[in-house]
């Protein structure tokens, strides 16, 4: 069974005198402005439901408006939901239904479970940065000299060591988003609801800091709610996203997911400014040998050579089981090597013609593309068990990073003809 | 007849008796509720023959040097400088005993302002409907002429300064109230926000950010309401306290210019010395 550390189902917030009025024409699934304009209400969120694995990075986009800084508190109750319940599962008390919670329940559940980080970091101007840290450990009541230890690790943790007397005010932007990143964390709460928290940042700085949180979040493995407006941001840190659009969530799903299939149009249009060369993989452009851009080309006991139409003298051989098993080059076999392992040499004056690259299915397009620079004959994608899942040539790279175009449909799961090519299907789980 | 259907005499032959009203509220008061205004009045007594007691009790020499220490702690050494510059002058005026009695009063009344002043700002702050409340009565006490209700002062507490001390406490305390309410609305909403966030209590979102983080603007109602205080204690000789107001009105009275003057001199020193010192005090509790 699949743990859910946060389960969220259809919550709504309706802003307004009286919110139940409006909450039966939000059952009915009307629209935000079809509600305002009937009832003078509006809806911050509409219906929302989406559930959090341990551990899992979830990534809340919209644009400002679209409901998602009025979701996360939700979350924690800041914003009390008009509707829907949203439950935490904890270790020692099961699953408990926040949206059912006390006020002493709420505060116990926001001291010790859940902590937060804010857009405009909302540091304490008064205390110092061991004191702002360690807030949430004073109203925990713990005893002030453990507090100052954790203090002091959280502040090394996030680079600040040195800091602990300062002030606030005597700090840039970024370091004091890592005073609030600290605090969050120094509370040792399991789940962190980060509002926007690298938006008021310069974009070098945002860029050092998500690679921070990424460190981070591989050592303390906390399970995170992030909110942010930017989809490279999402694409960057999230291991899923969720996109909202006034109120509702239109699509969650992995970042490679959203920028290949975007379910709508509006997600569409923020997929198409984006950069797909770090989020798009291997698995997902390579072209399998079943594509009608592939021909056979002879038999041998129990290998078949395959060749792609617009390069008759390459040959990539496949046998029975589908295992990879070699590439000829004008009737030559030519050594295979792993592509994270060369991209580690210089690379050199021509490109050459006499070795490919292979790669795993979860290589990038950021990868695959330092790898044409080396080398120009096509990658060949094999999974960890060595059967062959595809062939990159420039052609899918270039119609991955222009078109944001996979030739294996993520979701679905296909028969493959036995005559034509007994290598399992790419991008199947 | 005709000036009659203008209105000429609208006025002539009614008139509201407010003012027998008034007369009769406050004999009301004073025949039944003596007692309870004399008790309410111990406190203030005892403190203010308290603080009296030992400021006269110290030896001047001494006083100046405690004053010097405590402006310079305060603001800076040239407060303390300064302080102990006007203090002696004032002392050389021959009016020492009087500027330490003043000082007893306004120190007197403070104390009381602030034990209830800022728990009526921090009420006020929390609660809209009660700031609306308060409101007019604070505009009633800062605004009715003092010489308004010295009389009803003099009925109820008699005369004396301790009563004087009443009257000042009542005059004063509205900037406090105003200024701590008006200093914790204007804690920034987000700073609360993350403090609810992490599971503070309303108590610990209360004195562990709100009151911290608006002290600055609390400690400005504090200086207005010493500056407020020190102009009254000067009225309150009127009904019989003592201090600096004494010279002054006897001055006034027996038109003795010199002797106003001094009076006048010392009171306005003495005002500065506690101006600067409580604005030092006031950018101590400033956070960078």
């Amino acid at each position: 069974m699949v743990i859910h550390v946060i389960r969220a189902q259809g919550v709504t917030k309706i802003f307004g005198p009286d919110p139940e009025s409006a909450l039966r024409l939000v059952e009915q699934g009307r629209s935000k402005d079809d509600i305002r304009a009937e009832t003078g209400h509006t809806v911050g969120v509409n219906n929302v439901s989406f559930s959090l694995e341990p551990g899992e990075f979830f990534v809340i986009m919209g644009l400002s408006g679209s409901g998602k800084s009025t979701l996360l508190r939700c979350i924690n109750r800041l914003i009390e939901p008009t509707a829907g319940r949203v439950h935490l599962q904890t270790e020692d008390q099961g699953e408990v239904d926040i949206t059912g919670l006390d006020p002493a329940g709420l505060r116990e559940l926001r001291k010790i479970r859940m902590s937060m980080v804010f857009q405009r970091f909302s540091l304490f101007p008064h205390r110092t940065i061991l004191d702002n840290v360690t807030y949430g450990l004073e109203i925990q009541r713990r005893p002030r000299s453990r507090a100052k230890e954790i203090g002091e690790e959280m502040i090394g943790l996030v680079g600040l060591s040195g800091y602990e007397r300062s002030y606030p005010s005597e700090l840039s932007g970024g370091m004091q988003q890592r005073v609030g990143l600290a605090r969050a964390l120094a509370t040792e709460a399991h789940v962190l609801l980060m509002d926007e928290p690298f938006s008021a940042l310069d974009p070098l700085i945002k860029m050092q800091m998500q690679d921070e949180l990424l460190k981070i979040e591989e050592k303390l493995a906390r399970t995170i709610l992030f909110i942010t407006h930017d989809l490279n941001e999402a694409l960057r840190l999230g291991d899923r996203i969720a996109i909202m659009e006034s109120g509702r969530v239109v699509q969650i799903g992995t970042p490679e997911e959203i920028i290949v299939s975007p379910r709508t149009e509006y997600v569409a249009d923020f997929v198409e400014h984006a950069d797909p060369t770090g989020v798009i993989t291997s698995q997902t452009v390579a072209l399998s040998l079943q594509h009608p851009r592939f021909v056979l080309d002879h038999r041998e006991p129990g290998v078949r050579y395959v060749r792609h139409k617009a390069q008759p003298d390459v040959l990539i051989g496949v046998d029975e089981a589908g295992a990879f098993r070699g590439v000829r080059v004008a009737g030559k076999e030519v050594p295979a090597r792993p592509l994270l392992e060369v991209l580690e040499e210089p690379a050199p004056d021509t490109r050459r013609r006499d070795m490919v690259l292979t790669c795993p299915p979860d290589v990038t397009l950021r990868e695959l593309l330092r790898g044409r620079t080396y080398v120009a004959l096509p990658a060949i994608v094999v999974d960890a068990a060595g059967r062959l899942r595809g062939v990159v040539t420039e052609r899918e790279l270039v119609e991955g990073i222009l078109e944001k175009r996979g030739n294996q449909d993520l979701g679905a799961v296909e028969e493959a003809p036995p005559e034509a090519d007994p290598a399992p299907l790419a991008g199947v789980p | 007849m005709l000036a009659d259907l203008f209105g000429y005499h609208l006025f002539d032959n009614h008139t509201i008796p407010v003012r027998e009203w008034i007369a009769a509220a406050v004999t009301w008061l004073y025949s039944n509720y003596r007692p309870f205004f004399q008790t309410i009045k111990k406190p203030v007594e005892w403190l203010l023959n308290g603080i009296n007691a030992g400021l006269h009790g110290v030896p001047p020499l001494v006083m100046l040097l405690v004053i010097f220490a405590l402006a310079w702690w305060a603001a800076s050494w040239r407060v303390g400088v300064f302080s102990l510059a006007a203090l002696g002058f004032v002392g050389f005026l021959g009016l020492w005993g009087d500027t330490m009695t003043t000082l007893a009063m306004v120190i007197s009344a403070v104390v009381f302002c602030v034990v209830v002043g800022v728990p009526l700002g921090i009420l006020a702050s929390r609660s809209n409907g009660f700031a609306t409340v308060l409101r007019p009565i604070l505009d009633v006490m800062q605004t009715t002429p003092a010489f308004v209700y010295l009389v009803p002062v003099v009925m109820l507490f008699s005369i004396g300064t301790v009563a004087g001390v009443i009257a000042t406490i009542v005059f004063s305390m509205p900037p406090l109230i105003r200024l701590t309410n008006l200093g914790i609305r204007q804690v920034q909403g987000d700073v609360v926000e993350a403090a609810t966030a992490f599971g503070s209590s309303p108590r610990e979102i209360l004195f562990k950010v709100q009151i911290p983080l608006a002290l600055p603007t609390i400690m400005a109602g504090l200086n207005q309401t010493i500056m407020l205080s020190l102009s009254m204690v000067v009225i309150a000789a009127l009904i019989g306290a003592g201090g600096l107001g004494l010279p002054v009105f006897e001055g006034l009275n027996a038109l003795k210019t010199g002797l106003a003057g001094i009076g006048g001199l010392a009171i306005v020193l003495l005002a500065m010395v506690l101006d600067r010192v409580t604005q030092g005090l006031g950018e101590r509790g400033r956070h960078r």
